[in-house]
Parts: C-alpha cells; structure tokens; sequence
C-alpha cells in the first residue's frame, strides 16, 4: 500500500469538496424534485412518513413544555370558572340525554318506515377517539395532527368531529400520526344540508375568517341567519346528519344576483383536543358519482368562469 | 498574527458536539415556538434558520448547505408545509452566508445582524414565491415580520452560542509560574 505522503493526497485542510455553488445547485434541485413529488405526482408520502416518523420522538419531547404550560394554567385557574365549567357541562348533558332518548325511539321508527317503504337500512358508522397533538405551523393552511395513525386503523378521507359537530377530514395518514385538514382550510369544501328548508349546496373554507361559505347562492334563495347546516350524504364521506356549521351573515349585493353566505361552524376549530374520528363511509353506488364534489382540485374551485359578480373571496 | 487592539478577542476552538447540540436544541425549541403559537403565527422566527446561519458563517469547514437542506427537511416534514420549501430556502440562506462569510465576521453582532436581514428576507421569499407558484396564495402580512424577529435574535444567538468559546483559557495549576 502506498504511504500517504503529502505529494499524493491532499491534506484535510485543502479538501473541501464540491464547491459551495455546485453545493446548492445540486440541492436545490433535490428540493424542487421533492416539491414537484409532493405536489404534482403525490409520491412525496414515503419519505414524509419515514421523516414524521424519525421526529415522532422529538415532537413529544418539544411539546412537553407545552403541555406543562397548558395544564399549570389549568391548575392556577379559579375555582369560579371550574365550577361554571361543570355547570355548564352538565345543562348541555341533560340536554343531550334528553335528544338522544328521542333519538331511540326515532331510528327505531326510521327503520320500520325504512322496512315498509323497502329501502335499504341506514349505515352505523364505526369511530374511534383520538387526541390533537398540535396545530400545524404551515401558515398557509389550516391542519391539525392527532395521535393516531395507520397503526389504529386510521384511512385517510374519514371524516373527523369534535363535541360539537364536523371538525375535518384525514388527509395524511404517518404510522403513529395523522394529519386533519380542517373545514376551514382554503381546499377543503363539505356537502351541507340546510335542515329548515331541506335545500343542498356545498360550504367552502375560507381560512381567513375561519369560517365556511356557501357559493353560487341565488340572491332569492330561502336562507336566513341561524339555519343549521349539517352534512348531506351525498358525498359518500361524511356520514348524513352530523351539525356543520350554523348561518352567521348573508349579503345579498345589489345587481349581483347572488348571495355571499358566511357559516360559523359548530365545531371548535382553534382549541378542540379531543376528537372523534369516523371511519368512511363507502358506498360503492354514490362514489363514482360524487366523489369529484368532495375532495374539488384547487384550480377548479378557484375558477372564476361562471363570472359570479360580488363573489370575490377575501384576500 | 498581529492583531488590532480593541475589541477583537481570541476565541477558544468550538467543540464540533456543541454545534451539534445547539441545532437539534433549537429544533427542538423552534418546535415548541410552532406548537404553542398553535400555528396561526406567519410572524414567528424560524429559530433553525438564524442559528444555522450562524454555524455556517462561524464554521464554515463544518456546517455547510448539506446540514441546511437536512435540517429544512425536518422543518417542513414537521410543519406539515410543502416538502422541499423549507429545504431549498436554508440551502439559499447556507450558500449566501458561506459568500459572506470573511467579511462578516470583522463586525460587531448588531452590524452583522443589519447585513443579514436581506439574506433573512430572501430564504422567507424563496418560500413565499414557491407556495405562491404552488397554487396556495400569500399566507398574511405578517410574514413580512419573520426576517426582522430573525434579525433582532442574531446578537443573543451570538452571545448565547459563542459563550462557550469565550470563556477564559483554563489556567495549569501545578506550573510554577
């Protein structure tokens, strides 16, 4: 073997590699080949499964502190507002126990008329529960991760809700993570059904607001402030009936003919920690209909081609 | 050498675990940023970016656009933000800190935190420009606040992270003189 002398190999000092230009030249051609993946091909899903993965241990450990702050707040909070908290708790469980002993008699008259009319039983929907582990930090979207993953039998597309009504849906499925795309991010959409007048449309996110809206409402349509919305079925996603969101503002401008609906929704979209995440319906019949309804490309629910006058989403 | 008197003061040599530490210590705490402003915060300073920019400005043989693609990976597997955006804007921010790298270091920190804020500003607009082509618009105002939080945090990331090489040179007791 020859001897390393300094004639034949440089020393250490003088070995540096490619050059810093080459450097970022090559990587960053990496990362927009890693983007075009991610958005383009949707092949990015392996390598950010096995890099969530990696961190799965270091996000825990960097949301400790976190979790310490939120439970010592708890813990220095007064008395008062506990005891207001259980009150309140308890009115709304009352209340909820005295709907869900109507709900017993109702299904079981729902079947039968089902049985006498010879349509098809109504869907029970497995779900299982599920704790949020933080909001992301993307500040272009609106996403949530919760703790359970492919490991728990999570799919992605099963709709999510909270205490109060539909929170989102699973869009990334990790093995020991998931991740919901909240209803009001700005590509996420919902088939609703306004309750009072049985009339179906579809509610936007709109991010900046944090709220829903209805689109292409004509100006003489039958909506008034306070209707409850809730889900309607006809995606073949959401199971039907679950609260979506209530009425919060109509405008209906001038020679536009439509009319812009603004929806709170029922859900707790900023601080819910615990979620419910149900498992997708499938119904092979109404999926390769609808489907295009539920999950819109961007561009196409972005496209101004129907010329809608007054409709401009705030920037 | 000859050296200026003032305030240039000999540094002792980093300790390569150090570096390594501080970055996944600020991983980790940037992290804890991103989750406890529960993610409605365009405004917050991307911890990772200053304190790579750093190693790479301080030891250059060392830290370099490899390190910085790594470490943007983590960040936008975590953020759940595109992937490669953050990757691509941390080897912009490497490569023009490595270019300036010899002239930098003969200022004083707050100087030297004024000549980086338009590198700062540059890695945040490579990522604005990149989700904008991807179709998902300007996040909000106040993200033109990032690079100066960023830029306000360079002297305490000087301070905190050259400390251990400032510490004075341990004197050998059993000498004589």
């Amino acid at each position: 073997m020859a001897k390393a002398t300094v004639d034949r190999t440089a020393p250490s000092l003088f070995r540096q590699g490619l050059s810093p230009l080459s450097k970022l030249l090559l990587l960053g051609a990496l990362s927009v080949l890693l983007m075009v993946l991610d958005t383009r091909l949707r092949l990015g899903a392996p390598v950010r499964a096995a890099i969530a993965t990696a961190l799965t241990p270091l996000q825990s450990l960097a949301l400790a502190p976190v979790r310490a702050l939120q439970l010592g707040g708890g813990y220095f909070a007064s008395l008062q507002t506990a005891q207001q908290e259980a009150i309140s708790a308890r009115t709304e469980l009352t209340r909820q126990a005295q709907r869900a002993a109507q709900v017993e008699h109702l299904s079981q008259e729902n079947r039968e008329l089902r049985a006498l009319l010879g349509m098809r039983e109504r869907l029970s929907v497995k779900a299982q529960g599920a704790e949020v582990l933080y909001d992301a930090a993307d500040p272009y979207t609106r996403k949530l991760v919760i703790d359970r993953g492919e490991t728990h039998d999570i799919a992605p597309g099963s709709p999510v809700m909270d205490g109060y009504g539909v929170l989102g849906q699973v869009t990334r499925v990790y093995p020991l993570a998931s991740e919901v795309t909240l209803l009001t991010d700005r590509d996420q959409a919902i088939p609703v059904l306004n309750t009072r007048t049985g009339q179906r449309s579809v509610a936007y996110g709109q991010p900046r607001l944090g709220l829903l809206e209805l689109r292409f409402v004509a100006a003489s349509t039958d909506v008034e402030v306070g209707d409850l919305l809730t889900t309607s079925a006809v995606d073949g996603v959401y199971p039907p009936g679950l609260p979506v969101a209530r009425v919060a503002s109509i405008e209906r401008q001038g020679e536009g003919g439509y009319a812009r609906v603004l929806c709170q929704p029922m859900a707790h979209t900023e601080h819910s920690l615990q979620l419910l995440v149900l498992a997708p319906l499938s119904n092979p019949l109404l999926d390769e209909h609808v489907k295009p309804l539920v999950q819109p490309r961007p561009a196409a629910s972005r496209a101004t081609k129907h010329g809608r006058p007054g409709q401009e989403a705030p920037r | 050498m000859i050296m200026p008197a003032g305030h240039q003061q000999l540094l002792l040599p980093v300790r390569p675990w150090f570096i390594w530490f501080s970055l996944l210590l600020t991983l980790l705490l940037d992290m804890t940023l991103n989750m406890g402003l529960s993610g409605r915060s365009a405004w917050a300073p991307e911890l990772v970016a200053v304190v790579l920019l750093f190693w790479v400005v301080h030891e250059p043989q060392r830290v370099h656009i490899g390190s910085c693609f790594a470490f943007g990976l983590l960040l936008d597997v975590h953020q759940s933000a595109l992937l490669g955006q953050h990757a691509l804007a941390f080897c912009a921010l490497g490569y023009l800190g490595s270019r300036l790298e010899r002239r930098l270091l003969w200022f004083s920190a707050p100087t030297q935190a004024l000549q980086l804020l338009p590198l700062l500003f540059a890695a945040h607009a490579l990522q604005w420009l990149v989700r904008l082509l991807a179709g998902n618009g300007w996040p909000d105002w106040a993200a033109l606040l990032a690079p100066l939080t960023e830029t306000v945090l360079w002297p305490l990331a000087d301070w905190l992270l050259l400390a251990p090489q400032r510490q004075p040179h341990d004197p050998d007791d059993s000498r004589p003189l």
